[in-house]
């Protein structure tokens, strides 16, 4: 068990329950703490040598809520854990990193642009990348992926067709594109008034 | 050494297996949309329209034949993932390692077939990875 490691644990020493697993995949240890412990867990990884803080970032995880993830390592990169914690979907908010790690401003600032998520005590969640005035949180899974509502998909046509068929022949649909995102509901015709019904 | 624009004069030397632009074997291609249809991007474009293949015969049968119209790939929206090459039946695409071709409209990014047709003069090299170098001590974990 790596030091780092080691310092988790005995940080959750009295409490097991609030450290929720502890998993080594292909080299990279991942270490998933309740969300409330998200400081003491830093601190502790702090004082026993992962200095460096490389990155902080989230991922959406649907009904779950969100993931938050910090990669913390040593400055020789010796030893290296990746910080794990999950957020409610409603509400996201979790205890700013800054206080530990300084530079995790710069990360929590474009997680907070990218998914919602409050870190409290961070007061300059500004927006970062994203043009002025745009409004949504473009890296949850909900968010409407502008450029698949406009454009039309290339390969609705069939071989021999230069232009989309107008008939009303069953058109293909764009795969990995969420029922509703698309101008015309490829639903069949029957399917609303079936729904009006219910 | 770099131009006066600040344009090194020499581009960088790189591996003849590297994926730099994608180029199409017109012949090979049958408008069969599996490409289009497959690419992540939406990025690849195909108009087609069908002819019909008198018989060669007596007796025989006329044919149908797609003629592809036009067949274009933006490679401002590209991101070189290749699944277009690979789900390609015909082989009518594959990599070249030519990487020059920057322009200063994202709109004149799109090639159109007469273009990607010439991409094919350099093919990438096949074969196995290139050796890894161990990781760096420092970098590496």
């Amino acid at each position: 068990m790596s030091a780092l490691v080691r310092a988790v644990r005995e940080v959750f020493a009295d409490d097991v329950d609030d450290l929720l697993d502890v998993a080594t995949d292909f080299g990279s240890t991942t270490i998933h703490v309740d969300s409330g412990r998200w400081t003491d867990s830093l601190e502790a990884l702090a004082a026993a040598g992962a200095t460096y803080f490389d990155f902080l970032t989230a991922y959406d995880e649907l009904e779950n809520g969100f993931c938050v993830i910090a990669h913390l390592s040593t400055p020789d990169a010796s030893d290296h854990v990746l910080l794990r914690t999950l957020l409610a979907r409603d509400l996201p908010a979790i205890a700013t990193a800054t206080s530990v790690y300084r530079g995790a401003a710069w990360h929590e600032r474009e997680t907070h642009e990218m998914f919602g998520i409050d870190f409290i005590g961070n007061d300059h969640l500004e927006p970062l990348l994203l043009p002025d005035g745009f409004s949504g949180t473009p890296l949850r899974k909900d968010f409407v992926l502008a450029s698949r509502v406009v454009k039309d998909w290339p390969g609705a046509k069939e071989p021999g067709e230069s232009q989309e068929p107008t008939t009303s022949r069953r058109r293909n649909l764009p795969p990995g594109v969420p029922q509703g995102w698309l101008r015309e509901e490829s639903t069949p015709p029957n399917a609303g008034s079936r729904h009006d019904k219910a | 050494m770099t131009r006066p624009d600040g344009v090194p004069a020499q581009g960088p030397v790189v591996s003849p297996r590297v994926h730099g632009v994608i180029a199409l074997v017109e012949e090979n291609c049958t408008s069969c949309m599996l490409c289009a249809r497959e690419c992540p991007d939406w990025c690849l474009y195909i108009e087609s329209h069908t002819e019909t293949v008198p018989a060669t015969t007596p007796g025989g049968r006329d044919r149908s034949t797609h003629v592809l119209d036009r067949f274009a790939i933006d490679f401002s929206l590209c991101m070189y993932c290749g699944i277009c090459i690979e789900v390609c039946p015909f082989d009518a695409l594959h990599w070249s390692p030519e990487s020059d071709y920057s322009e200063g409209s994202l709109l004149d990014l799109t090639h159109e077939r007469t273009r990607l047709s010439g991409w094919r003069a350099t093919p990438a090299a096949d074969g196995p990875s290139d050796v890894r170098e161990p990781p760096d001590p420092v970098s590496g974990s």
